[in-house]
């Protein structure tokens, strides 16, 4: 055979084989998707670099990967974290698809790096850069992946909502400025402006909150109609728009959703709905010149019908869910029963007795079932119970509660020794909980000094705007031995949140 | 002499026929400008520094570390292939001074493309410095564009060691019937608890002093801020829990005194705190008393866990004496590279030093197996290990390798700079000594022998 032909020959069989392999290949492809075994679809919307990249590598980007990884975890054992933001980078960037890589990178840098600082300015940016890494960067090449819905999610409501880190109000504080710059000061943000912005400023606000945050105000109003309203400035809203970001990605795609990532989801919106109900309300301090935090009765409805789906979608946690829901309306009867919304408080008491009519509601004592015990006894023997051990936020709601009926109490002829009592109470319930918990957790969960929540209370009470009726702001001003409305100053009050009671609801309505 | 260089200067001219090194310069610049705009940070001015630091410097050590070993071993396997040094050699011009001067010629290149590269990395951080607010400019002046000195607590190590013994010798005494094995056992354990007592701060207030001397730094640190760097460990080794610390610097009705209490700080971390001026005693000796209010026991480790930081120099000089250690490692490449070209030929001699890099590079594992004392068969559960034949020659070689290593490796300029370390003079005489008088020499010598004894005439690899 002489060589032009074996040349022919061979050139053909290539040409053969190719066109064979491209076939094969489509089939392969074909499996590899069916069988979920690797990625099939090229990387979207990454930069030239990183298509690059993953194409040209191949294989071995597993392996320079897990090189950049060791380094990465090299530097951290010896505290140098200054390369991390760049490792990470590159070791996601490496491995784009492969979601543990994001979640783990993240958290890593949310959770393990942030704590590692003195500082808790500093700390503030490892969490930002681990919700960045996520929200930025994973969701662009994954937007599919729940997973990291899920875990955006609970960077929201876990690190910064949770008080676990000491640091945690500054993340509050930090994430409520910068949301501030994309909201305004209100607590209620107008949606629509940012959806069809018309203004120079209203525009650049919408630009910000879609390219920097990565959040759709159209996408925000629903969520905010389905389960709020919310508190835009405060992470448990976000950690509830991401999951049901994620909920929604799933319901476009539910050939290709596990049960178990849709029940995560769930979960984390109904507990965050309930972090909501206990402080999902911002109220501006002007004496301590901060942020504090109130409960969101508005969204006690709402949250209510959450738990019942929760409830009746995952079997496996069936129990532990009704638990949480039957707890969860104790607290929403005796949260309005303090905000002195009683008819409200009557009727979700009822509604406890429909659902647990056999369940006891004070603590150790088995034959208080909702029908044995009447709503005051119930809130009282709940307010023994906040003396003896609750979480922070509940406790300072309980304090604003009792502080708010003290003046409704002394706006009330012949009431003015139950505002004593009432006032009286309040410091008993500050002092029990600020000498229980230990000097070592104070910066993390101390309560504000009493008096600064005295002073907030009756500063809302007596706020022109938003406060009691104008006949009860007067009797107060003069009971306490203020000037009149004429004579005062305007006085630093600021807009307080929405617990009163509809104006005129009551001739003894709350002061706030 | 004038051999010598006028074989250095011909290894320049045939680097610029090359065009090595104007290929070399312009990737070197490209590194230093370039990957200011790729790399991310972690968002502070001290953070950016100290990653461009690194990545400038590791960069240009990595590309004139692989461009030195290839031309090294291409300049004289070559010349040798190529029937050039055939005709040098027949010159009046000794074998050595052939291999001396291109050894010569490859190190000078490199300090002129290192001093190229390392004065474009100075400019841009004085410059980026400039552009800096005021605070951020501090920052870096303090902790990072410095040379900063470090004092720790004098070492324990003979007192923990007596204490060990005598309370060895207690515990033999009662138990003569005991084996070696669980001699061996007792003695580590009796060796830790005597550390541990030197290193532990109990809870409920209890404090413990640190008394730290700061040497002849002291006449010069008067009116100066000093840093304080802790690090601290508890009983969890994965414990993710803050703690709170509060700290008194000085004596009373001696020295000025500075309390401060931090609320929040991890385990397993370093924390660096600034203290004021003048808060050590005539004597230079700085007292530190750290009081544990937390309700765990917090144990510092005696190596790293109190430390003062103080400005010893600036940075320009800390940075040339930098530069002068990684050119000290570019002299014990070219000498490697001319070492394997003196008896194979170049693509022999290239795989062969690249090789030898590699197993430098790993040396982490060569270290795992001398620590283990085997290389394989180590039951990490039980801290055993198997013995096997290849231990016999594996472990002692790679203990003996470790000690040749360590000799260039213990000298990281880029991490000390990128930390505000100092580099001492005498630590650059140092890696001076050890690096290019030592091993270079070492090789060097064996080189040239080889290459002094090597048949020129005959065939070079030419099939």
């Amino acid at each position: 055979m002489n060589s032009r032909l074996k040349k022919v020959l061979l050139g053909g069989a290539a040409a053969l084989f190719l066109i064979g392999a491209s076939l094969v290949q489509n089939s392969l492809n074909r499996d590899r998707d069916t069988l979920e075994l690797t990625r099939v679809e090229p990387l979207e919307n990454a930069p030239p670099v990183l298509a690059f990249t993953t194409v040209a590598l191949g294989g071995f980007r597993g392996l320079i990967s897990n090189i950049l990884w060791i380094r990465a975890m090299e530097l951290q054992d010896n505290d140098k974290f200054f390369e991390m933001a760049q490792l990470s980078d590159w070791i996601t960037k490496l491995e784009p698809h492969y979601v543990q890589v994001w979640l783990v990178q993240a958290w890593n840098m949310a959770y393990n790096i942030s704590v590692k600082f003195t500082d808790y300015s500093d700390r503030w940016r490892w969490v930002k850069r681990g919700i960045e890494l996520l929200r930025d960067e994973g969701l662009r090449y994954n937007k599919n992946e729940l997973l990291i819905y899920r875990e955006l999610a609970w960077l929201f409501q876990h690190k910064m909502g949770a008080n676990l880190d000491d640091a945690n109000m500054l993340y509050k504080q930090e994430w409520a400025n910068e949301m501030a710059g994309v909201f305004g000061k209100l607590s209620t943000p107008n949606l629509d402006e940012l959806i069809h912005p018309v203004t120079e400023d209203q525009r650049a606000r919408a630009a910000l909150l879609r390219d920097k945050y990565k959040m759709d105000p159209a996408f925000m109003k629903e969520v905010n109609q389905r389960y709020g309203p919310l508190e835009w400035r405060l992470p448990e809203a976000h950690a509830i728009y991401w999951a049901a970001l994620g909920l929604r990605i799933a319901a476009d795609k539910p050939s290709k959703v596990k049960p178990d990532d849709l029940i995560v989801l769930r979960r984390v919106i109904y507990q965050d709905m309930q972090l909501s109900f206990q402080r999902g309300r911002l109220v501006a301090n002007p004496f301590a010149k901060r942020f504090e935090f109130g409960p969101n009765l508005d969204i006690i409805p709402k949250t209510n019908d959450a738990y019942e789906q929760a409830a009746e979608e995952d079997k496996a946690n069936h129990d532990h869910i009704l638990r949480a829901y039957r707890n969860f309306l104790r607290d929403a009867v005796y949260f309005l029963y303090e905000y002195n919304r009683i008819s409200d408080a009557q009727r979700w008491y009822r509604y406890m007795a429909q659902k647990f009519p056999t369940d006891h509601v004070i603590d150790g004592d088995l034959n208080s079932t909702v029908g044995n015990v009447s709503l005051d006894d119930y809130a009282l023997s709940r307010i023994q119970e906040d003396i003896s051990g609750t979480p922070r936020d509940r406790i300072e709601g309980v304090i604003e509660g009792l502080i708010a009926n003290s003046y409704r109490s002394l706006a009330v002829d012949g009431e003015e020794e139950h505002a004593y009592g009432f006032k009286l109470l309040a410091k008993k319930v500050w002092e029990s909980y600020s000498s229980r918990i230990g000097k070592s957790r104070e910066s993390a969960i101390s309560l504000r000094p009493f008096d600064d929540i005295d002073r907030e209370i009756r500063s809302r009470v007596l706020d022109p705007k938003e406060g009691a009726a104008p006949e009860i702001r007067a009797i107060l001003r003069s009971r306490l031995g203020l000037p009149s409305e004429s004579a005062a100053a305007p006085g630093p009050a600021e807009s307080a949140g929405t617990n009163a009671p509809a104006a005129g609801a009551t001739p003894t309505a709350v002061p706030r | 002499m004038q051999p010598l260089l006028a074989i250095a200067l011909l290894t320049w001219k045939a680097a610029f026929r090359f065009r090595l090194f104007l290929v070399m310069a312009v990737l070197l610049l490209l590194s230093v400008v370039g990957l200011p705009l790729l790399i991310k940070d972690d968002g502070t001015a001290r953070g950016f520094t100290q990653i461009l630091l690194t990545y400038t410097l590791g960069t240009i050590s990595a590309l004139l570390g692989l461009s030195t070993l290839w031309l090294s071993c291409g300049t004289l396997a070559r010349d040798i292939e190529e029937c050039q040094m055939q005709m040098v050699v027949v010159k009046p011009i000794a074998r050595w001074q052939v291999w001396l001067g291109k050894w010569l010629g490859i190190v000078s290149l490199n300090a002129a493309l290192l001093g190229l590269a390392g004065a474009c990395v100075f400019a841009l951080l004085q410059w980026r410095a400039t552009h800096l607010p005021a605070d951020q400019q501090a920052v870096l002046r303090n902790e990072v564009l410095v040379a900063r000195g470090a004092a720790r607590e004098r070492n324990f190590d003979q007192d923990i060691e007596a204490r060990t013994n005598e309370s060895f010798r207690d515990w033999k005494e009662k138990h003569r019937a005991s084996t070696k094995d669980e001699q061996t056992e007792v003695r580590k354990a009796i060796h830790e608890q005597v550390k541990a007592t030197y290193q532990i701060v109990l809870p409920g207030y209890q404090s413990r002093p640190w008394e730290i001397q700061l040497g002849l730094a002291r006449h010069y640190l008067h009116g100066q801020p000093l840093f304080l760097r802790v690090k601290f460990n508890t009983a969890d080794e994965n414990d993710t829990s803050t703690y709170q610390g509060a700290f008194r610097v000085g004596v009373a009705k001696k020295t000025r005194l500075s309390q401060f209490t931090v609320q929040s700080m991890a385990p397993n971390a370093f924390h660096e705190f600034q203290l004021p001026p003048d808060l050590f005693d005539e004597d230079g000796v700085l007292t530190i008393t750290f009081a544990n209010p937390n309700e765990t026991a917090l144990l510092f480790p005696l190596d790293e866990g109190v430390e003062v930081l103080y400005r010893e120099g600036g940075f320009a000089l800390n940075f040339i004496r930098g530069l002068g250690i990684i050119l000290c490692w570019m002299a014990l490449l070219a000498t490697v590279g001319l070492a394997s070209a003196s008896f194979l030929s170049f693509p022999v001699a290239a795989f062969f030093a690249l090789g030898l890099l590699t197993m430098v590079l790993s040396s982490g594992t060569m270290a795992s197996a001398v620590e283990q004392g085997t290389v394989a068969g180590y039951n990490p559960e039980k801290g055993t290990s198997g013995s096997s034949v290849v231990d016999v020659v594996a472990i002692p070689t790679f203990r003996a390798a470790l000690k040749v290593i360590h000799m260039a490796e213990d000298y990281s300029p880029i991490d000390s700079l990128s930390s505000g370390r100092s580099i001492t003079w005498s630590q650059l005489a140092m890696a001076f000594v050890q690096i290019v008088l030592i091993l270079s020499g070492g090789i060097g010598l064996f080189g040239i022998v080889i290459f002094t004894r090597r048949e020129m005439a005959t065939a070079q690899g030419i099939s």
